[in-house]
C-alpha cells in the first residue's frame, strides 16, 4: 500500500462513527450561535458551522449520557449568560455575532472559575474540530500529509535495511553558533 | 488471531476463559500477554475498538472519538479543573501517548519498598522487570533523523542556561519522527501494546472482545468468577447486548480512574477505605512560544528529551508538539484573535511544565460515571509558577518573540521582563490552566489490608480471584512518565497471579 493511501481522513477499517446526539431545534440554534461566536470569521465554508456543531454532537455520543446532558445544559446557561452576568436582557442567540464574541471572550477571562469552566467545553469541541479542517490548515500553511507519507516511506526503507542518513534529518533553522 | 467486535456478539452468549483481563493498555496487555505466553487461556475485554496502524491518520477530529475516552472530553474537578486524556481502543493509552520509558527514580522505589515492607518493590529487585519490559517495547534513544527543531531548541536552551537535559528513551523501533504519537503512530514505529504485547498475547491463543464495557464483576460465594459487560453499539453508543465472561481470575486494568469506578460499584476496599483515594495525576502546564522563523515543531519526534535540572524539586520541562486542533482548543482566544495566533503555528514551540504530585485527590462514583477530584496545593502552585518562569525564560533566551502563558488572567509575555509579573499576578490557584495524561494511584499496593487496596501480587484484599494491574497500583507518585512502571508492575502481577485448582 502506498503511504498516500494509508492517511485517509476516513480510514476504511470497518469502524463506524457514531450518529450525532439528537437535540431539539432550540438547542441546535444555541450551538450554532456559540460556534459562530467562538470560531474565527474566516476561513469558513458554507457548512462550517453545521460541520463543527455536528462534530460536537457526535463527540457527545462518546461521553456518559449524564456528561452529555450537563454539557447541553451548560450551553443554554452560556446562551443566557448576558442576563446572569447583568450585561443585558437578551440571550446570545439574539445578539449580533461580534457582540456575542466579545461577551464570550470576557467569560474566558472571568475571575470566577465556574464561568471559565463553562467555556472550556465549547472552546474545546468547536476549536479542535475547526482547526482540523483542510481549508483551515491551508490558512495556517500546515499540511502534515506529505511529511507523514515521506516518513512512512523512510521507515519502510529502514526496515528493509537502509538506515536513514544525514540527508533524512529534519532541519528548518540555520545552525546556531556554539 | 481472535478479535471480536459488537456485530459478533449474540444475546445471552457466555465466554469462558482461565483469566479475563479488562483493558488492553500498558497494564492489561502486559499481564495478558505474560499469562498467555505461560500457557493460560486469556480473554481481553476492551471498551474501545480495534484500529490497526494502517487506519491512523494525522486528523484530530477523526482520532478523538476513535481512540480517546469520551472523545477527549474528560475532566478532573477541583481548583483548577484539569482536563485529562486517556486512550479507549485496543492498546489503550499506549496508542495515544508519547511512548516515554523512564524508570522511576531510585528513591521512589526505595520508598515503596519501605512503605510496604517488601524489598521486592525496591530498585534492585525491580530491575529484571524493567529490563524485560524495555527489551519487549524496544525502549531506546531516538535516531538523529527523527529529531525536530523544537527538541534541538530546548536542548540548546538548556545548554545555554547550564541546565541538565536528557534525551528520552522511548518505546520505539526505528522511529522516524512523524510526530503523530497523539493520533496513533502511522509508521508502526511506536511500540504501543497494540504492536508489542497484544500480538504476543493473540499469537499465544488469547482472544479479545472489543466494544464491550465491563459493568460489574461476577461474584459467587465471595469469589470473583467473571465479568458482566455490555456490547456498545458503535452507531448509537447504546449498550445493547449482554456479554458475560466466566473465568478463574479477573484482572482489572482500566486505568486509575475507571478501575476504582468499577470496583467501587461493589463496595470493595473497605478494610482500608483507600479504594479511589490516593489519586495522583502529575499535572502539566502548557507554555507556547512563537519564534521569528518557522520551526515546524510538528515535524520530528514528540518530546526528544526533558530538562531534568529541577527534577529534585519535582519539576520537569519538556517540549511536546500537538496538532493545531489541540492548540486551538486550549487557547483562551476566540475569533480573529485565535486565528492570528494560530497563523504562527509553524513558528510555535509547544512546551510544558510537569510537577510531581505533593498530595492526592480521589475518584468516586457520581451519576453513573466516575468523578475525579484533585486540587493542587500551594506548594505545587509555587513549583508551577517557578517552572513556567524557567521555561518562558528559556524561550526568550532562544529568541522567542512571544510566550503564551497558562494563566487565565495573564495570557502572554512579550519579553523576559514581563515574567516578573507572574508571581504578582498569580496568587490564586484557580487561574492556572493545567492538563494531564498521567493518572495514578487509587488502588494502592501494600502489605496489609489496613493500608492498601491490593496485596503485592495485585490481588484485592477483600475479593479473592480479582486482581488489579495498571497505574492505580502505585503507592505514591513516581514523578516521571508512568508507562514503564505500569508495565513492570503488570509483569509482576502476571508472575504472581495464582489460579484456583
Amino acid at each position: 500500500m502506498l503511504p498516500s493511501e494509508v492517511l485517509q481522513r476516513h480510514p476504511d477499517d470497518g469502524w463506524t462513527l457514531a450518529a450525532p446526539m439528537n437535540v431539539g431545534a432550540r438547542t441546535r440554534r444555541v450551538l450554532l450561535r456559540l460556534a459562530d461566536a467562538i470560531l474565527p470569521p474566516r476561513p469558513r465554508t458554507e457548512t462550517t458551522l453545521e460541520d463543527v456543531t455536528e462534530h460536537a454532537l457526535v463527540c457527545l455520543r462518546y461521553m456518559p449520557s449524564s456528561t452529555g446532558l450537563l454539557f447541553l445544559l451548560g450551553m443554554h446557561l452560556l446562551n443566557w449568560s448576558p442576563l446572569w452576568r447583568l450585561r443585558g436582557l437578551r440571550p446570545l442567540t439574539a445578539l449580533p455575532t461580534d457582540a456575542a464574541r466579545r461577551h464570550l471572550a470576557s467569560l474566558t477571562r472571568s475571575r470566577w472559575l465556574p464561568v471559565r469552566l463553562l467555556m472550556m467545553g465549547p472552546l474545546g469541541l468547536f476549536m479542535s474540530s475547526y482547526f482540523d479542517q483542510d481549508y483551515v490548515h491551508r490558512e495556517l500553511d500546515y499540511d502534515p500529509g506529505p511529511f507523514v507519507a515521506e516518513r512512512i516511506e523512510l521507515r519502510r526503507r529502514w526496515v528493509e535495511g537502509q538506515e536513514p542518513g544525514t540527508e533524512d534529518e529534519i532541519h528548518h533553522l540555520p545552525v546556531r553558533a556554539p | 488471531m481472535t478479535i471480536l467486535s459488537h456485530r459478533d456478539y449474540r444475546a445471552g452468549e457466555l465466554y469462558d476463559a482461565e483469566v479475563v483481563v479488562v483493558g488492553t493498555g500498558a497494564g492489561g496487555a502486559v499481564v495478558g500477554a505474560e499469562l498467555a505466553e505461560a500457557g493460560r487461556d486469556v480473554l481481553f475485554l476492551e471498551e474501545g475498538g480495534y484500529h490497526p496502524t494502517s487506519s491512523f491518520n494525522p486528523y484530530l477530529a477523526e482520532s478523538l472519538p476513535r481512540l480517546y475516552r469520551d472523545a477527549g472530553g474528560t475532566i478532573i474537578m477541583g481548583r483548577p479543573p484539569i482536563p485529562y486524556a486517556e486512550g479507549r481502543c485496543v492498546g489503550g493509552g499506549t496508542v495515544v501517548n508519547g511512548g516515554m520509558t523512564w524508570r522511576p527514580p531510585e528513591e521512589v522505589l526505595t520508598e515503596w519498598a519501605t512503605m510496604t515492607g517488601q524489598p521486592d518493590l525496591g530498585a534492585k529487585a525491580m530491575e529484571p522487570l524493567f529490563d524485560r519490559v524495555e527489551e519487549r517495547i524496544h525502549a531506546k534513544p531516538q535516531h538523529p533523523s527523527s529529531v525536530g527543531e523544537d527538541s534541538r531548541l530546548l536542548e540548546e536552551g538548556a545548554r545555554r542556561l547550564g541546565w541538565r537535559y536528557e534525551h528520552n528513551h522511548r518505546a520505539q523501533d526505528r522511529c522516524v519522527g512523524s510526530n503523530q504519537c497523539l493520533t496513533g503512530c502511522p509508521t508502526g514505529a511506536k511500540q504501543s501494546t497494540l504492536l508489542s504485547y497484544m500480538p504476543r498475547a493473540l499469537s499465544n491463543g488469547a482472544r479479545c472482545l472489543t466494544e464491550v464495557r465491563a459493568h460489574r464483576l461476577w461474584i459467587e460465594r465471595g469469589r470473583c468468577v467473571g465479568v458482566f459487560g455490555k456490547g456498545v453499539n458503535p452507531r448509537t453508543r447504546e449498550e445493547d447486548i449482554d456479554v458475560r465472561v466466566r473465568a478463574k481470575a479477573v484482572v482489572v486494568s482500566c486505568g486509575a480512574v475507571q478501575t476504582p469506578f468499577l470496583l467501587l460499584g461493589h463496595r470493595l476496599g473497605r478494610p482500608s477505605g483507600q479504594l479511589g483515594k490516593n489519586f495522583l495525576c502529575h499535572p502539566n502546564a502548557k507554555v507556547l512560544a512563537t519564534y521569528p522563523s518557522d520551526l515546524y515543531a510538528w515535524q520530528g519526534v514528540s518530546q526528544g528529551g526533558q530538562i531534568r535540572e529541577f527534577r529534585d524539586e519535582g519539576i520537569l520541562l519538556a517540549e511536546n508538539a500537538v496538532p493545531p486542533g489541540t492548540v486551538g482548543a486550549q487557547m483562551p482566544f476566540l475569533g480573529e484573535e485565535a486565528l492570528d495566533l494560530m497563523k504562527r503555528y509553524n513558528a510555535m514551540a509547544m512546551t510544558g511544565v510537569l510537577v510531581e504530585d505533593s498530595h492526592a485527590g480521589r475518584v468516586t462514583r457520581s451519576f453513573g460515571a466516575p468523578m475525579a477530584k484533585y486540587t493542587i496545593t500551594r506548594y505545587d502552585h509555587d513549583r508551577f509558577l517557578r517552572g513556567v518562569r524557567h521555561l518562558a525564560a528559556l524561550h526568550f533566551e532562544m529568541g522567542a518573540d512571544k510566550v503564551i502563558l497558562p494563566f487565565s488572567n495573564f495570557h502572554a509575555a512579550n519579553s523576559v521582563d514581563d515574567l516578573a509579573q507572574i508571581e504578582r499576578s498569580q496568587r490564586s490557584r484557580s487561574t492556572i490552566e493545567l492538563f494531564t495524561v498521567h493518572m495514578m494511584g487509587t488502588c494502592r499496593m501494600g502489605s496489609t489490608p489496613r493500608e492498601s487496596v491490593v496485596d503485592l501480587s495485585g490481588a484485592l484484599w477483600d475479593l479473592p480471584g480479582c486482581y488489579v494491574a495498571d497505574a492505580s497500583l502505585f503507592p505514591t507518585a513516581v514523578g516521571v512518565n508512568p508507562q514503564l512502571t505500569i508495565m513492570a508492575l503488570a509483569t509482576l502481577v502476571a508472575q504472581r497471579l495464582r489460579l484456583p485448582n
